[in-house]
């Protein structure tokens, strides 16, 4: 199978590149109209398969699921989600020639074999749904011409897609149809419904495309999201207990960091982030941030190349191929890491405090979500893709390090992610060697001490117009404007 | 006074018409205290009992010091009373005057100075000839009053010694008082919080334990801001004839047949691989019959409610029919939803975000945990009068999460009865809360259940909790 992105005109893939739309809310008007009494089998029964599932099943629409014999016969823990939460639960035979829509909830990894074991059994016309283009656009698969492919891709991790929706809202949800296969043009209205009936509609939902989704989905887990984190908190805490913090405050700093500072950017984007800030503690985020953003953009640069040549796709799959050796071994050495068993200490951290003394945190993520945006908006996808999949994202990701660390993190992300994640971790650290030579507890550990209160007018006033007018500001302020009936909840 | 004066287990007959039971109570030097609490709940008695009325039945009463200063609508009656036996006594055939102010504030008086300059300032002066008895209420109160205070007590103990003063007046006892209280411990019975003066160090809290008997129930420092503000609260909602908000017009539920039970569980089974939590339950709820739900840890309790509301997930796979839907036909969870009201420890729990006050209780018209739609004006109304109500008007744009969690819990009752649903579930509505908020919780739950629109089902292992007006029982078993 051949890179489908890569087999497109460049015209065709530009096009794609930049399809994204925010949807109004009078568009879901039909609500779940368009499911309503056709059989949806979930394939797959993981933390997305089980919670959409859910969502759509209490949404008054009709669920099952198709698992493999194996899962079925030996009980797996798939079979265990489906069953206690009372779905029926049959083979592929079984259910497939029965259902007017699937949706392949399955790991990125399995999709070729998934599919190519589904499709033949899939009835005339039915449709064929996706959480992520990646096997349609990096693999290529080819679908039945006769079938319907959607993606609805929930921009949250299976908990919180429950999670929100039993809360009464949802997640932001983006939506797209391979328009190589919408025979009947129904792929829209599908994808609308099952939108609606994961809760997805209350949050806001992205008109994209496969290819939009795939390659912005990508550059952002892998660089910001969960790449930055993951060598961000090692750098910090090694750092730190180097300077002479003590490793369960520091422990705990980060932990917890990410997610108070991350929170702040959630309500008010980058800007609002360093506004928590002193003005001597703003500009020396300000300054740390630009010069990790020189020292960083060369790898931005080679991950978002990478992921649109369709590069980064290959040497995963070969990885793949070669049973996640690659993978497996760094999973294993993050376990190892000293940030990991240290356990967060039992002190009190304010929530000003995280912002005080974690200045450099500050400017990592800073730094990491205008770069993933810079190179993602410079490859041609748009803004609105662009800022979901790096500055939306990166609170989600940060609750989970809160939850259980990095190990939670690469466990609750997809497979792609982490091993995205694994590529940035390893060239990020070395690259940030000498910079974090010059780092003192100043900016990391415990804050700057009240020597350093004067701050230059001209420099604060620099400072705040440049953080004001960075694109991903101006997006930002339109798309949580969209989210208005959002702001509540966040 | 030196020493603290102590009442260890005290308990006290007011001539078989009251009783006072079990008090245990310090007064220390330099505190200043204020009683309070419900009608009919011995406040005024446990002001007289330190000036020595009431037979002591059990328990000691230790370190009151001689002179008592006393001030009460009881004491004024007596005083009067005696008066007019006086009169009465007269044998000889002439007119008696009785007793004029000038003799009951001057003789026995020990600081006449003071005396002169109090009769001044109450302006009772041209009335000083004048005999007692002739006087208007208010005047004697004012006798009473100057008598006390230029007794020089040791304890001066004024039940509700502000009822009836103009605002002139009224300022300048509070003004007199607040001059006093470095050489006089001070007892005040009091009704309303707000007449408080700032010296006051300490509340009393009485409660009605049966007809005709009262105890202490709680002591609050009033450092201890929080539980200040609790038993205000708690004062407010004893004392005040509540009228719980209307529903909202514009948002009305779909009727309900009222000849079908609410909920309806046949042979309903929970289970998880083969450890069945609930065994072939069957439970029917009609509309107007209030159920209480018991059953110890691990019995189901609250799997049971989840399959009611559509959070388990295997109501799906058993005969559940619920508000006109037989489960599993297509219908939302919204659908069930909007006919339930729903308190529990968890539901507080996903509160975490950070919400005003006033959203979470309008956040019960839309289901949700939070807010995620524009409110209509109507229902900014509604919820600001369930503000009121709760007492926490000042606190409706306060964030949720920052409130005490009794104040939560009040919230999260008036967030699930905003709409008036059909049928409450309150699952251990008290779980976790101290006795204070605990009476708050359960004086606004037996509230609700006094109207007629909500069945209530009720879900605690407390039997001291009881509410009353249940009159169903369900206990579950420990299947396992």
């Amino acid at each position: 199978m051949a890179n489908y992105f890569n087999t497109l005109p460049l015209r065709e893939q530009l096009a794609q590149l930049a399809k994204c739309r925010f949807m109004d809310s009078s568009e879901f008007a039909d609500g779940v109209e368009a499911l309503k009494g056709k059989k949806m089998v979930v394939i797959g029964c993981g933390a997305q398969g089980l919670n959409q599932g859910l969502n759509l099943r209490d949404s008054g629409l009709d669920v099952s699921y198709a698992l493999r014999p194996e899962a079925i016969e030996q009980k797996r823990q798939s079979w265990k989600n489906a069953t206690e939460n009372g779905f029926v639960v049959g083979t592929y035979e079984d259910l497939i020639p029965t259902a007017d829509v699937v949706l392949n909830l399955t790991p990125d990894k399995q999709h070729t074999p998934v599919v190519k074991a589904v499709m033949p059994l899939m009835k005339e016309g039915a449709c064929l749904s996706y959480s992520h283009g990646f096997n349609i656009v990096e693999e290529g698969m080819q679908i039945r011409d006769d079938l319907t492919v959607i993606m609805v891709a929930p921009k949250c991790p299976g908990s919180e897609v429950r999670a929100e929706y039993v809360r009464g809202f949802g997640v932001p949800t983006l939506i797209a149809v391979h328009e190589d296969n919408d025979p009947k043009g129904e792929g829209l209205a599908l994808a609308k419904a099952y939108a609606v009936g994961t809760g997805g509609h209350k949050a806001g939902v992205l008109m994209s495309s496969f290819i939009a989704e795939v390659k912005s989905d990508l550059m952002g887990e892998q660089t910001i999201l969960c790449g930055m984190l993951q060598t961000g908190s090692i750098l910090c805490f090694d750092k730190m207990v180097e300077e002479g913090v003590d490793a369960g405050y520091a422990s705990k700093l980060i932990q917890y960091g990410w997610e108070t500072i991350t929170e702040a950017l959630k309500y008010g984007g980058v800007t609002n982030m360093l506004d928590r800030l002193s003005n001597p503690a703003k500009i020396k985020a300000f300054d740390l941030a630009e010069e990790l953003k020189v020292i960083m953009r060369p790898l931005y640069n080679k991950h978002q190349d990478d992921i649109i040549d369709g590069t980064f796709s290959r040497v995963m799959m070969e990885d793949w191929a070669n049973d996640d050796k690659n993978l497996l071994q760094w999973r294993a050495d993050t376990a190892e890491t000293n940030f990991e068993k240290t356990p967060a200490g039992d002190v009190e951290i304010s929530e000003q405090e995280f912002f005080d003394n974690g200045i450099l945190m500050v400017a990592m993520v800073k730094a990491g979500v205008e770069l993933a945006f810079e190179t993602m908006t410079a490859a041609g996808i748009i803004a609105e893709s662009a800022y979901y999949e790096s500055l939306h994202e990166t609170p989600l990701i940060a609750n989970t390090i809160a939850r259980k660390k990095l190990y939670e993190m690469n466990a609750t992300i997809s497979d792609t992610a982490e091993y995205g994640c694994y590529l940035y971790n390893h060239a990020c650290l070395p690259l940030l060697a000498d910079f974090m030579k010059d780092i003192k507890t100043d900016v990391i550990g415990k804050g700057l001490s009240s020597d350093d209160n004067g701050v230059d007018n001209a420099r604060l006033i620099e400072v705040n117009t440049a953080l004001r007018s960075h694109p991903v500001e101006a997006i930002g302020s339109v798309l949580r404007g969209h989210m208005a009936d959002m702001k509540k909840i966040v | 006074m030196d020493t603290a004066i102590c009442l260890d287990d005290l308990s006290v007959n007011f001539d078989d018409r009251f009783h006072l039971h079990h008090i245990n109570w310090t007064i220390e030097p330099n505190q200043h205290w204020v009683i309070t609490g419900t009608n009919g709940s011995g406040k005024s008695a446990l002001a007289a009992v330190l000036a020595g009325v009431g037979d002591i039945e059990q328990g000691t009463l230790s370190g009151l010091p001689s002179r008592v200063g006393l001030v009460s609508f009881e004491a004024q009656a007596e005083l009067i009373a005696k008066e007019l036996k006086k009169d009465d006594a007269d044998i000889m055939d002439v007119i008696s005057l009785g007793t004029p102010v000038q003799e009951m504030i001057f003789d026995a008086c020990a600081d006449p100075e003071l005396a002169t300059d109090l009769v001044e300032k109450f302006g009772l002066s041209h009335l000083l000839d004048r005999a007692f008895r002739k006087l208007s209420t208010g005047e004697t109160r004012k006798v009473m009053l100057i008598r006390a205070l230029s007794s020089k007590p040791d304890l001066l103990i004024l039940d509700e010694p502000f009822d009836g003063l103009d605002v002139d007046t009224l300022a300048m006892l509070q003004q007199h008082l607040a001059s006093i209280i470095e050489t006089t411990p001070m007892v005040m019975v009091l009704n309303r919080f707000d007449e408080m003066p700032d010296f006051i160090t300490h509340v009393a809290y009485l409660e009605k334990a049966a007809d005709d008997c009262g105890q202490l129930a709680f002591k609050v420092d009033r450092q201890d801001k929080s539980a200040f503000a609790e038993l205000y609260q708690l004062l407010h909602l004893k004392t005040t004839d509540l009228q719980v908000p209307a529903p909202d017009s514009a948002s009305k539920l779909p009727s309900l047949d009222p000849d079908q039970p609410l909920v309806k569980l046949t042979d309903a089974t929970i289970k998880y691989d083969e450890t069945v939590i609930v065994d072939k339950l069957n439970w029917t709820i009609e509309p107007g019959k209030h159920w209480q739900l018991s059953g110890p840890n691990g019995s189901g309790k609250t799997g049971v409610l989840s399959l009611i509301t559509g959070d388990h997930p295997q109501c799906y796979s058993n005969d559940i029919f619920v508000f006109g839907f037989q489960r599993g036909n297509g219908e939302s969870i919204w659908q069930i939803k909007q006919f339930i009201g729903y308190v529990s420890t968890s539901l507080q729990w996903e509160y975490r975000v950070s919400v005003s006050c006033k959203n979470v209780i309008i956040s019960g018209f839309y289901d949700s945990i939070g807010m995620y739609s524009k409110s209509t004006d109507n229902q900014k109304k509604i919820a600001d009068e369930w503000l009121a109500l709760l007492g926490m008007k000042d606190r409706a744009d306060q964030p949720f999460n920052k409130l005490s969690y009794g104040d939560q819990r009040l919230l999260m009752i008036a967030r699930a009865m905003v709409k008036h649903p059909p049928l409450l579930i309150l699952d251990e509505p008290c779980l976790g809360l101290d006795d204070m908020n605990r009476q708050l919780v359960l004086a606004l739950i037996e509230k609700i259940c006094a109207g007629h629109e909500t069945t209530v089902l009720y879900v605690n292992h407390h039997a001291e909790d009881q509410i009353s007006g249940i009159e169903n029982y369900l206990a579950l078993e420990k299947n396992h």
